[in-house]
This record gives C-alpha cells, structure tokens and sequence, in this order.
C-alpha cells in the first residue's frame, strides 16, 4: 500500500517511530493501528476478546441477515467514516422510517395512572408540544454556549460542570411534560440517566455530534444510515488487512495488564504472560478501562475520576419471520416511558441473496431502566421485551430470535454508547483528554472533541493518535 | 403571558423565528417548514416562540395543516 519504510534519521529530524503496541481493536484501536502499519510501523493489535470490534459487534440473525448489537448508525456529516466505508468496499444502507410512529407515554386515564399506557399513533409525541419546545430551547442553549474544543474552557463551566442534568431540570423544567421527556430524550441520545452526567457533558455530547436536531434525527441526521451487514465488518476489514500485513499481528484473547516505559520503550505484560515490546504504545480503550490499567511510571493525570459512568444501555433485537408492522402503516419506531424499551427502531437487514427478509426490531433499554432490566434472569429478560413489543405491536407473532447485549455489564466494555462524564470530569479530565504520557498514546472514541462517543469520534482518535507518532515536530 | 397578548402577529416575526430555529435565511412567508428540512422535534421550538412571544399556544397537529409563516400568523389570529 505504501513505500518501504525508512527507520532511520531522516534529513529533517529524529529516527521515525518503526514499532507500536496497540492496545485494544475497537474501531479506534484499529484505525490507529492500520493508519500506522500503512506508513510502515511495525504494529501488534492486542485484545482482551476473543473478537475485535469493541462495542461494534455484529450477530447473524438468519443466514446471511447481520444486525447490530453494538453502534450502527451514521450520518452525512460522520465524513471519515464515510470515506473508511468506502475504502474498504463497504456500503451503507438507508434506516428505513416510513409509517406512522407509537407513542406510550400517557397513563390511559388520570385515575389509572400506574396502568397500561394508552399507545398512539403518529409522528409527534402526545405530549405539550409548547413545553417540549421550551426544554430544547434551552438545550440548543446550553448546546450552543458550550466550547466544543475545550468543554472546561466553556464560560460558567464551574457551574456547569459541577451541576448534574437531573439537578438541572429539578431546577429549569416546570412543566410535567417536559419533565416526563427530558429523561427519554437523554437515554436515547447519549444512555445516560440525568443523574449521572454533568450539564456541561450533556452539552458538550450534544455539541459534539453535530447539535440537538442533527444527533436526534433519522433522516438527514446522525441515524441516517448503517453500514450494510453490520457495523462489526468496519473493524474486521482492518483486522483482516493489518493480518493481511504482518499474519500474527492481531493478537485475541490478550488481556493486558501493565504498560511500563523506559528511555527507549514501552513494554506490554498481557494477563497470560505475554511481553512485547515496541517504542511507542497506543491505548485505545474507554476511560474507565484505561484508567485500570497498570501504568508506569504512573501518569500525572487520570483518565477517568469517581464519577465517571457507564454508558447504559442494554439493546435488544427481537427477530420475526418479517417486519409484519410495515403492513399496518407502522415505522416499528415507538417511544415508550415505561421499560424495558424506552423506545425501538425497524433495524431490518436487506434482504437476503435469496429475496427473503426477516424482520428485526431493536429495542433500547437505557439509562436507570439499562439497571435494572440487566438485573433480571435470561427468562425475564426475553418475555419483558417480547411481551412490551407485542403490546406495541399487536400484530407481531412470535418472535423467532431474540438477542440481548448488556454493554453496561460487559467487561471489556464498561458501558455504552461512551463512557458518561460525571460531576467534575471535564474540568479534571478534560485538559489532559489527548496528552500523550511519555510513548503511551490515549485513543477511543472518548479521546475525540469532535462526534464524542460515536463511530465516527473514534475514527477521528485514531488519525490523531497516527499524526501525534509519525508527524508532531520534535 | 398577559404582556404579549396584544402583540400583533405579523409574517415577518414568524420569518425570524423560522429562520432562527431552521438555521437558514432561505426562508419566506410560505415557506414550508418540513421541506425546509424541519422536524417534529424542532417544530416545538417554533411552538414555544409563538406562546413566548404571542402568547399563544398552538398544538402540533396545527402546526402540521399550517407549516408556513404565512399559515402560522392566521393561526395564531385565530386563537385570539
């Protein structure tokens, strides 16, 4: 792909970085590893599982019919995803939203409020559409007020970032609308429960992802699209060209324990007993997962704090022989304020070579409800959500498959969509966000300012961390 | 709300308001706010500048037959 390497002084400066351990092949591990071999770095891929992906990860619902049971989505503005699809002969395929939208949200009379949601029909909640309106006003405030390159540097980020957004609307929301939907809207948004996260993260997280309305939408916005056969294969192609490169290089099953650094390198200890050794070392793992790490000598700053959070979410894909809701004028698309899922999407795969389409809806369980549903048995698991999905959609047989993947639980993940940023994080966290320590590295998708938390954040974590090695001065 | 209640709705006021919320200057007196690329989510925000700056409360299913500034400032004569 590129020409041979040179290892030595160059006429302009030092002797080039010609090897990197990178620690972690979520997308961002990979990207920065395959954006380093490309330039002729020697490079070793270590993973704890024994798949790459990180919190992409595909599941064959039928033969030949992949779903995401990790992150999907992407949009126009998600540029360097977009250009990674193509490069690696990927294509995307359009998130289908056709049909009217079910609504659950209003007890079905005043007396009977701990009773069955009465469900809706249509494309606007059926709440006060005049208070809603007030509670994203003064998100597209907080949103726009926010530094989007430097959060802590935000004016009032004291206050800001010592608030949490569940304080913020005990404080700001009067009405019980707005009040009843500032919760849903930041599960589906960010898998946060307000409790947990700062107002200047929650505004930050907005910003990041390209605003209030970009982050929210379907069409034309962040859920514009996915990648065809599932978001997994993002991360298998470049696995597949860093082995294609240098066969071994990609190591699975290795967790790593320590990263110690000397004057002329870093070297790695897996749990197993493995030791490699290189100059520079990448970690491309979420905050509280780095933060575990044993580093030394030990970093000046920390990569995760007290408060920092898991991502909630536990998604749910129910499998029907075909999405029977499309017949009846339905999106598959719901908002729901009782659990488990809070709200689902039709997430249908194309069809199969052979014409047939199986119908796939995917429910997200998050925030508080991520908890409590990831605390029920199997069993529970599965007749919650089919029998919530059934009382949506009334028409749906049987389910034939059922998958459920609880990121919050998943120790190699600690949460998702992204780390939460608490109380305090970004004041203390935030200045040292991409500084490297010495030859160690920091990328993931929570090193990027820019689409935070995304495919497309963790992308961009990956160039940098290739620009920091092979092209920063000195 | 009393203070606004007498403030006559005028195109131009609802022009603004598109444009602010839309995040566009192409905007004109019968410009439709869905084809300007507007959605349900942001529609409330529309809404909410009416009662604020109106005084009236419009519901959704009204912006829907009435997506227009145009549409909006007889709407919102209407309810007075």
């Amino acid at each position: 792909m590129t020409g041979p390497t040179t290892n030595g002084p160059t006429a302009n400066g030092p002797a080039r970085v010609a090897s990197a351990v990178v620690i972690g092949a979520g997308l961002a591990g990979l990207t920065a590893a395959e954006g380093l071999a490309a330039r002729g770095v020697e490079v070793t891929v270590l993973e704890a599982r024994p798949r790459v992906g990180g919190r992409t990860h595909g599941i064959e619902v039928a033969p030949g019919a992949w779903i995401d049971a990790g992150a999907a989505y992407l949009g126009a503005k998600h540029t360097e995803l977009l250009a990674l699809i193509k490069d690696l002969d990927l294509a995307t395929t359009p998130t289908t939203m056709l049909g009217a939208s079910r609504f659950a949200l209003s007890p079905t009379t005043e007396a009977d409020a701990d009773g069955e949601l009465a469900t809706r029909d249509g494309r606007f909640p059926p709440l006060n559409a005049v208070a809603l309106g007030d509670l994203f006003d003064r998100l597209a405030e907080l949103t726009a007020q926010v530094d989007p390159e430097a959060p802590w540097l935000t004016p009032d980020a004291e206050r800001l970032d010592a608030l949490t957004a569940a304080e913020w609307a005990e404080q700001e929301l009067d009405h019980p609308d707005a009040r009843l939907f500032f919760p849903l809207f930041l599960g589906e948004m960010m898998a946060a429960d307000p409790a947990d996260v700062s107002v200047l993260h929650m505004a930050f997280y907005l910003r990041s992802g390209g605003g209030l309305r970009y982050l929210n939408a379907f069409e034309g916005g962040a859920q514009e699209d996915r990648v065809a056969g599932g978001a997994h294969l993002l991360c298998e192609r470049l696995a597949a060209r860093l082995t294609d490169r240098r066969p071994g290089s990609v190591r699975l099953g290795e967790p790593v324990r320590s990263v110690v650094q000397d004057g002329e390198g870093v070297t790695v200890h897996t749990e197993a007993g493995g030791v490699y050794r290189a100059e520079v070392a990448v970690v491309a793992l979420p905050p509280l997962l780095a933060e575990s790490l044993d580093l030394r000598p030990v970093r000046p700053a920390p990569r995760a704090g007290e408060r920092t959070g898991r991502g909630c979410a536990v998604k749910v894909n129910l499998v029907y022989p075909a999405p029977v809701w499309r017949a009846h004028g339905l999106s598959g698309w719901s908002v729901n304020a009782r659990g488990p899922l809070l709200s689902t999407v039709d997430d249908s795969p194309a069809d199969a070579p052979d014409g047939s389409r199986v119908g796939v809806l995917t429910g997200f369980v998050t925030g508080a409800e991520a908890h409590r549903y990831a605390a029920l048995g199997p069993e529970e698991q599965r007749a919650a959500a089919v029998e919530q999905a059934a009382s949506l959609f009334p028409m749906l047989p049987e389910p034939i498959g059922f998958h459920r993947t609880d990121w919050v639980n998943e120790p190699y993940s600690k949460g998702c969509y992204a780390a939460l940023f608490g109380p305090g994080d970004w004041s203390r966290l935030g200045p040292a966000l991409t500084a490297p320590h010495g030859r160690v590295h920091w990328a993931g998708t929570e090193t990027s300012t820019e689409f935070f938390g995304l495919l497309e954040g963790a992308i961009r974590s990956g160039h940098r961390v290739v620009t920091e090695i092979l092209d920063a001065e000195g | 709300m009393s203070s606004v209640d007498t403030t006559p709705a005028d195109t131009d006021g609802l022009v603004t308001i598109f444009r602010r919320v839309l995040e566009t200057d192409d905007v004109a007196a019968d410009s439709d706010f869905f084809l300007l690329g507007g959605d349900s989510l942001i529609a409330t925000r529309v809404l909410s500048a009416v009662a604020r700056n109106y005084g009236v409360e419009l519901s959704f299913e009204d912006f829907v037959l009435a997506p227009t500034p145009a549409g909006l400032v007889e709407l919102i004569a209407a309810a007075r």
